[in-house]
C-alpha cells in the first residue's frame, strides 16, 4: 500500500502527513514527560527528608548537555544538506549526531554505574553514611568470592520451611553453605507422607521438599473436598426433615455442623511446614534484604524460620566517603532540639574518632565561611547576616570535604582529579593521605542500607525514572536517525525530498529529546 | 517554509548562532548555580535560583523550538497541537500542586474519614 502525501503537502492541512503525525506524537510526549515533571514537583514538595539538592556530579551532566545541543545542531545541518542535495555532507552530519547519542549514553552509563556501586546507610538515629563496603570474610559465595560486608549471619540450629512457599534457590544456597561448613541439614522428626514414613535424619534436598509440598497440596485439596461433601450431606439431611420444610437457609444454618468423627478417616495429613535440624549448628549467611533478623529466631522472605542465635553482622564501610547529618537536623528541629547537640549525641560522633574529627573540622570550616559571608555581605535591616552557610555546608561532609581535610586545605579548595569528577573518589589515590575513614556499624543500628538505586529514596526514584525514560528516547531517536543514514540512500535516489522530509521528522523528535534534557539537567543536577 | 537553497543557506547560519547561544546559556546556568559570587538570592540554592534556572531553561527550550524545530514558520495547526499539550501539562502540574496542599491525613485507622 502506498502511503499518500509523503512528499507533497496534503491540501487541507497544508503539510505532509508525517509532519502532522510527529507533532501529534510530540504533543503526547509533552504529556508523558509532563506527568513525570509533575510527579517530581509533588515528591519534592512532599519529601519527609532533606531533598538532596545538587547531589549529582555536575560535570558529566554539563558535558551531556553540550553533547545534546551539539547533536541538535548537526541534525538540522544534516537536514539542510539534504535540502541542498549534498549527500556526503548529510552522511557526515548524521554520523556526528549518532556519535553524540553514543557519547551521551556512555556518560549516562558511567553515572548510573557509579550510583549502583555506591553504598548508603541510614542509621536509626537518622545519620546517613555513604561509601564503599568492604568484604565479609565469612560470607563466601558459590563462585569462591567474598560477599560485600552487608550480610546477616545466623548460627542456625533448626530450619522450618513453609512447604508451599519455600524458594528453591535459597534452599540450595543453604545446603551449599552447610556443606562448606561440614554440617548436615536433616529431618528433625519422622514424617508420614501418603502412609509412608520418612525417617528422622533424612537429609534435606529440594526434591524432598517438592515431594512434601505435592503431598501437602493434594491432601489439602482432598480435605477440602471431604469437608464440602460432608457439609452438603448435612444440608440435604436437614432440608429433608419434615419440621424444616419451608424454613429459610439462614434459619437452618446455626444447626448444621459436620461431625468430625464421620470424616476423620477420609482426611489426609496436611504438612504446611517441616522442620530440619542442623548438626552441628552452623553459620549461615543471608543477604540482608532477604531476612528479618531476630536475636533467637529469624525469618526469610519465603517464610522459612531459622532458629538460632543471631551472630555479629556489622555493615563494614571500607571507605566512608560522606556523612550526612541533614536528616538528624530535620528531626531535631521538629522536636525543638539544638541540631548541634543532636548531632553530637549520635552514635557516629560518640563512637568514631575519625568521624568526630571530620565533624569538628567541618564545624570550623562552617564558622570560617559564616565569617567570610558576614564580612562580604554584611547585615540586613533586622541585624541578621544577609547570607549564611547552607544546610548542606553545615551538616553534610561530602567526599570532596574529606579530601580537603586530608590535604589540609579549606572546604571547596580540594585538588580533584578529572576522573574523580565522573567516577567519584579514587580510593587508591587517596589511600596514602588516609582520606576516608574505615567504619564498622553494628547491625542493630542500621535502619536502611542499600546502593543509590531507585529504592534508596524518592529523589533517586524520580531521577532514575526520568533520566532512564529520556535515555530510551535517545536510543530510539538514534536508531531512527541511523536508519536514515545507513538505509536512506535508496529513498534519496528515488526522491531526495522524500528523505529530507523523513529526516526533518526524525530531527523534530531529536530536538524534542534535547528540549527535555534542557529542563532535566538544571532540575536534577543544579536544583 | 525555508525551501530554496538561498533560504536554507541563510537558515544554516542562524542554526550556528542559536547553537552558540544555547552553549553560552548552558554555561550561564551552571555558573550561577556553582560559583558563589554569581549566586542570586540567599547563599546556596533557593527560590530565586530556581526561577532563574527555569527561566534560562525555558529560554533555551524556546530557541530550540522556534529555530531548530521550525516553529517560527509553521502551520497554525501545529501550534494548536503542540501548545495545546502544554496547556494540559500546566493544568496537570497545578492539580498536583493543589493536591499537595490538600493531603489525605492517614491516622492509622480510618483514612481521615469522620467515623
Amino acid at each position: 500500500m502506498e502511503i499518500p502525501y509523503i512528499f507533497t503537502p496534503r491540501k487541507d492541512t497544508g503539510m505532509v502527513n508525517s509532519k502532522i503525525a510527529i507533532w501529534l506524537f510530540l504533543a503526547s510526549e509533552v504529556m508523558l514527560f509532563g506527568g513525570f515533571f509533575s510527579s517530581y514537583v509533588y515528591l519534592r514538595l512532599g519529601a519527609d527528608y532533606p531533598w538532596p539538592e545538587r547531589a549529582l556530579p555536575v560535570l558529566p551532566g554539563l558535558i551531556n548537555t553540550f553533547v545534546l545541543i551539539f547533536s541538535s545542531v548537526t541534525v538540522v545541518f544534516a537536514w539542510a544538506s539534504l535540502k541542498l542535495r549534498k549527500w556526503r555532507m548529510f552522511q557526515l552530519f548524521m554520523s556526528i549526531t549518532i556519535v553524540c547519542a553514543a557519547i551521551f549514553m556512555g556518560l549516562k552509563g558511567i553515572e548510573y554505574n557509579v550510583k549502583w556501586h555506591h553504598q548508603a546507610i541510614r542509621l536509626s538515629d537518622y545519620t546517613i553514611l555513604e561509601g564503599h563496603l568492604g568484604y565479609d570474610e565469612k560470607a563466601i559465595k558459590a563462585d569462591g568470592k567474598k560477599h560485600e560486608a552487608d550480610v546477616i549471619h545466623v548460627n542456625a540450629e533448626k530450619l522450618t520451611f513453609s512447604t508451599v512457599r519455600f524458594h528453591k534457590p535459597w534452599v540450595e544456597e543453604m545446603l551449599r553453605q552447610a556443606k562448606a561448613n561440614n554440617a548436615k541439614i536433616a529431618l528433625a522428626e519422622e514424617l508420614q507422607i501418603e502412609g509412608q514414613a520418612i525417617a528422622a535424619g533424612t537429609e534435606l534436598s529440594v526434591e524432598l521438599l517438592e515431594g512434601i509440598k505435592k503431598n501437602h497440596l493434594d491432601s489439602r485439596a482432598n480435605n477440602a473436598d471431604v469437608r464440602t461433601d460432608a457439609l452438603r450431606a448435612e444440608w440435604a439431611t436437614a432440608k429433608a426433615k419434615v419440621e424444616n420444610v419451608g424454613k429459610k437457609g439462614w434459619e437452618l444454618a446455626p444447626n448444621i455442623n459436620i461431625d468430625p468423627a464421620k470424616i476423620e478417616k477420609l482426611l489426609k495429613t496436611e504438612t504446611s511446614s517441616v522442620t530440619f535440624a542442623v548438626t552441628p549448628a552452623t553459620n549461615l549467611w543471608f543477604k540482608h534484604r532477604d531476612i528479618k533478623e531476630g536475636a533467637a529466631q529469624s525469618r526469610l522472605r519465603d517464610d522459612t524460620a531459622i532458629i538460632g542465635k543471631l551472630e555479629d553482622s556489622p555493615v563494614v564501610l571500607h571507605n566512608l566517603d560522606a556523612i550526612d547529618f541533614r536528616h538528624v537536623v530535620m528531626k531535631a528541629e521538629e522536636k525543638g532540639i539544638d541540631p548541634v547537640v543532636a548531632i553530637e549525641n549520635t552514635w557516629l560522633i560518640k563512637n568514631s574518632e575519625e568521624a568526630r574529627e571530620a565533624w569538628e573540622w567541618n564545624k570550623a570550616q562552617t564558622a570560617k565561611l559564616e565569617k567570610e559571608l558576614l564580612e562580604k555581605y554584611g547585615l540586613d535591616e533586622h541585624n541578621q547576616p544577609k547570607r549564611v552557610p547552607t544546610l548542606t555546608e553545615r551538616y553534610r561532609i561530602g567526599w570532596k570535604d574529606f579530601v580537603s581535610k586530608a590535604d589540609g586545605v579549606d572546604k571547596g579548595q580540594a585538588d580533584i582529579h578529572t576522573s574523580e569528577e565522573f567516577m567519584g573518589p579514587n580510593y587508591e589515590l587517596r589511600k596514602p593521605a588516609h582520606t576516608f575513614p574505615h567504619l564498622s556499624v553494628p547491625r542493630e543500628l542500621v535502619f536502611l542500607s542499600g546502593k543509590f538505586t531507585p529504592a534508596w529514596n524518592t529523589y533517586y526514584a524520580i531521577y532514575f525514572t526520568m533520566t532512564f525514560l529520556h535515555g530510551l528516547h535517545v536510543i530510539g531517536g538514534a536508531i531512527v536517525l541511523g536508519y536514515y543514514l545507513f538505509r536512506g540512500k535508496k529513498m534519496y535516489q528515488s526522491n531526495p525530498e522524500w528523505l529530507a522530509n523523513r529526516v526533518e521528522v526524525g530531527g523534530l523528535f531529536w530536538h524534542f529529546v534535547d528540549l527535555v534534557w534542557i529542563f532535566l539537567f538544571p532540575i536534577l543536577y543544579l536544583m | 517554509m525555508a525551501d530554496s537553497p538561498e533560504q536554507i543557506k541563510k537558515a544554516v547560519k542562524s542554526y550556528i548562532v542559536i547553537g552558540l547561544v544555547l552553549f553560552i546559556f548552558t554555561g550561564v546556568t551552571v555558573a550561577v548555580a556553582t560559583i558563589p559570587a554569581l549566586d542570586i538570592g540567599v547563599h546556596g540554592f533557593d527560590v530565586m535560583d530556581m526561577i532563574l534556572g527555569l527561566a534560562i531553561a525555558t529560554f533555551k527550550a524556546t530557541l530550540v523550538g522556534y529555530v531548530f524545530m521550525h516553529l517560527n514558520h509553521e502551520k497554525k495547526a501545529i501550534y494548536w497541537i503542540f501548545f495545546g499539550a502544554f496547556v494540559f501539562f500546566a493544568f496537570m502540574i497545578i492539580l498536583f500542586m493543589a493536591a499537595k496542599s490538600d493531603p489525605i491525613h492517614y491516622n492509622g485507622f480510618n483514612f481521615g474519614l469522620p467515623y
